[in-house]
């Protein structure tokens, strides 16, 4: 960020404080979501155009910018792009921004030194690292103010000399981005807090886990080592912006996305929220790191389906509660599940056969019956239906919901009573299995 | 006599350049494919157990083959072959000239994909084993097991690398040629379960679609400048009394041409969309039902539109199974000039 001349670092929405790569995307994004009118949807070019046009064609009047943040409704300023934005708004947002990439650079650096110093002894590490970084930014960013406090006896003749002061500090600090990227690294450790929130919520979470820590806001802090080199160059220019966007994201996530959980889920709002907009197209190197370090959550979860979490009020999902596709869904019911092989079933089949056939003729006609099946259930319904003495009861027991036949029926009980049918009434005995 | 003949002939015509396949399926269809070399024959696997080969000119069924249980995908190695596995797990192959069935291998759990690569002339199946097995379609035996991290829900092929689309939202790129190792770890950009994902032809990258109303278009090359366009879209969304219907996109098939690529939803829409202008090129009439999975033929003349309910509202009633033949033209699949 050495190139203090730009009037704003990357174009972003006076209305609903999003930032954007280009000012062309910025623009489409107002005309789309400021600019269009929602009796009609038409997009027009500007606020005051889209309150004339309600006006002319629908006889309607508008009084505030749709899907735009507080304070920023004004209908009656005309803003296209960056254009048109008031020049306090502009400083506000650049003060804000840089507030933002000092502190959540300054935080990185803090979590890192937290994480990293459990014991005593990274404390030199620690500190040591953190105060040449501290001290340009703690100088750099209420400027007027600590440039006054700093040269303490000089407080009167200040503000010229504070000036001469600045360039000292702005020299100190494009060096001082260089050296961040030790920290970035550690990032992962950055992600504590959230990691940290997680294990309360992790029980009910499972789906919601991934996503939370993928956060695609944090792009350019990647750790996967090919990507880093890349990462840091583009660090100095995105950095505020990136960082500038982690904080909002987590209240204006809330209007951006849709995926406040509804009133159903619990746990999972204040999570859920601070998934940014992927639409914002940084989402790559961040995405692919944390997915080494998600690994842990998701393996918890694997024992039982996770369910979906709602989207919102007035979203629905048309699809259903638990996150397994819905191939595997269908192939539960129980039409399909008669149909798939069991393990040791073919085996058991071919053994059958012949004893059914040595039992006589009414098996045969039975076993005939399903030719797909191959399954063991209908060829041992064959042999117990067939002889009528004794078999009723086990039979009532043993017919109706296919799924639960498999204890009753054990499939190997098929070998022994071939001939004999004296033997049947052992074979039968419900805990006997073979 | 022309599919559309054939078609009109036997009342099969559902609009201007759209018929419907005769002697469907009797379950819900699971995948089409038309066969490499022509426009003229379509693999297509279903619930009913069963793979059909259909000739789509005379719109007949040629050929049908069974297997044990659902068959949830299909594919063709050449003209004259057909692979399919499904719940039974087991993985066939079946000579169309001869109409004759060989087993291959099996896995552990359903298969769930089945692609063919040609640069590496290798078979491809996932499963809900997490594994993904190679196949050497000449012999034909098993080539190598390889385990992903999670159950495999998608797969697609990109030159000589396959892109594997797991459960928990995971994607891994593999190079075929050297499956020692996975050559990118990726989660997917979308919040929710991937459904569907597909490379595009040129291989610069892929699209992924989730149950939630959503595809990404992503790319291979991991450096940052070609990461940065990658974005995602919301789509197969209905509003209906103030409350968003949000729904799974299923199937996603692009056309070999022009690269531009169709989705279909399970709200019975397919959409065709322009991935470098962004814009969407197409919508074509509502299906009776889900849309199950689309297929281009090779030529990009036509596209097939399987429209099967899939039990996203649980195992009710629902309008009858079907796949629709549909004659695609440049205006509906190519990008604007402008």
């Amino acid at each position: 960020m050495g190139r203090k001349k730009k009037k704003q670092l990357k174009p972003w929405c006076w209305y609903c404080n999003r930032d954007f790569d280009d000012e062309k995307i910025l623009i489409q994004h107002q005309k789309a979501k400021h600019f269009k009118c929602h009796i009609c949807h038409k997009k027009l070019y500007t606020g005051p155009g889209l309150a004339i046009h309600c006006m002319q064609v629908h006889k309607e009047t508008i009084d505030s910018v749709p899907n735009a943040i507080p304070g920023r409704t004004d209908i009656e300023l005309e803003i296209y792009g960056m254009e048109g934005i008031p020049e306090k708004d502009m400083q506000d947002r650049r003060r804000v921004l840089e507030q933002k990439s000092q502190e959540s650079q300054k935080k990185k650096q803090n979590q890192d030194d937290s994480d990293e110093d459990d014991d005593d002894d990274d404390d030199e590490a620690g500190p040591s690292f953190q105060q040449p970084a501290a001290q340009p930014q703690a100088a750099y960013m209420p400027p007027m103010t600590q440039a006054g406090m700093h040269p303490g006896p000089h407080a009167q003749g200040m503000p010229p000399a504070g000036y001469a002061g600045m360039p000292p500090m702005l020299t100190g600090i494009p060096p001082m981005i260089p050296g961040m990227p030790p920290v970035m690294p550690g990032m992962p450790p950055g992600m504590m807090p959230m990691r940290g929130m997680m294990p309360p919520m992790m029980p009910g979470m499972p789906p919601g886990m991934p996503p939370l820590v993928a956060r695609p806001g944090m792009p350019p802090m990647a750790p996967a080592a090919p990507v880093t080199a890349p990462g840091m160059a583009s660090r100095p220019a995105v950095p505020a912006t990136q960082s500038a966007a982690s904080k909002p994201l987590f209240p204006s996530a809330v209007q951006a996305q849709q995926t406040v959980s509804g009133p159903s889920s619990t746990t999972s709002d204040s999570p859920k929220v601070t998934f940014p907009a992927y639409t914002q197209p940084s989402s790559a190197p961040s995405v692919a790191a944390s997915s080494s370090t998600v690994a842990k959550p998701p393996a918890t979860v694997t024992s039982k389906p996770a369910t979906l979490t709602t989207l919102s009020a007035t979203s629905k999902l048309m699809h259903p509660d638990e996150d397994i596709s819905l191939e595997e869904r269908r192939a539960q019911l129980p039409r399909y599940q008669r149909l798939i092989p069991r393990p040791g079933q073919t085996a058991a089949a071919a053994a059958s056969a012949p004893p059914s056939g040595a039992v006589g003729g009414m098996i045969p006609a039975q076993q005939v019956i399903p030719p797909q099946q191959p399954g063991m259930r209908h060829p041992i319904h064959g042999q117990y239906g067939g002889p009528p003495q004794g078999m009723p009861g086990y039979m009532g027991g043993g017919m109706p919901p296919y799924g639960q036949n498999a204890p009753m029926v054990p499939p190997y009980q098929t070998g022994p009573p071939g001939p004999p049918m004296g033997i049947r009434p052992p074979v039968m005995s419900p805990g006997s299995r073979y | 006599m022309s599919g559309r003949a054939a078609a009109e002939k036997s009342g099969a015509m559902t609009g201007a350049n759209e018929f419907k396949l005769t002697q469907g399926p009797e379950d819900s269809v699971s995948a089409v494919k038309f066969s490499p070399s022509s426009a003229q024959f379509l693999l297509v696997s279903s619930w009913d157990c069963t793979v059909r080969l259909y000739d789509v000119s005379t719109n007949s069924m040629r050929m049908k083959y069974q297997h044990l249980a659902p068959v949830l995908d299909c594919a063709f190695y050449d003209p004259a072959h057909a692979w399919s596995g499904g719940l039974d797990s087991q993985l066939k192959t079946h000579d169309l000239n001869t109409d004759q069935d060989t087993i291959v291998g099996t896995h552990d759990a359903p298969i769930r994909c089945v692609e063919y690569c040609p640069e590496v002339n290798v078979m491809v199946t996932g499963s809900w084993d997490m594994s993904v097995r190679l196949w050497d379609p000449r012999t034909p035996c098993n080539a190598g097991t390889f385990t992903q991290p999670e159950k495999v829900y998608t797969l697609s092929v990109a030159g000589d690398r396959l892109i594997v689309g797991t459960a928990g939202r995971r994607v891994l790129v593999w190079d075929l040629r050297n499956m020692g190792y996975v050559q990118q770890r990726r989660e997917s950009s979308l919040k929710y379960q991937t459904r569907c994902i597909r490379a595009f032809p040129n291989k610069q990258g892929y699209v992924l679609s989730s149950i939630e109303g959503r595809v990404a278009v992503e790319y291979l090359d991991p450096s940052l400048e070609v990461q940065k366009k990658k974005y995602a879209f919301k789509c197969h969304r209905l509003k209906e009394n103030g409350i968003e219907q949000v729904y799974p996109v299923n199937a996603i098939s692009f056309h070999s041409v022009h690269n531009t690529f169709a989705t279909g939803g399970s709200d019975g829409f397919v959409n065709i969309w322009d991935p470098f202008h962004k814009k969407r090129l197409c919508q074509f009439h509502r299906y009776p039902t889900s849309i199950a999975s689309l297929a281009f033929s090779s030529d990009g003349s036509l596209l097939a539109i399987a429209s099967s309910y899939m039990q996203e509202q649980g195992d009710v009633s629902h309008p009858a199974d079907a796949v629709f033949i549909r004659q695609v033209t440049d205006a509906e699949t190519k990008p604007k000039s402008t």
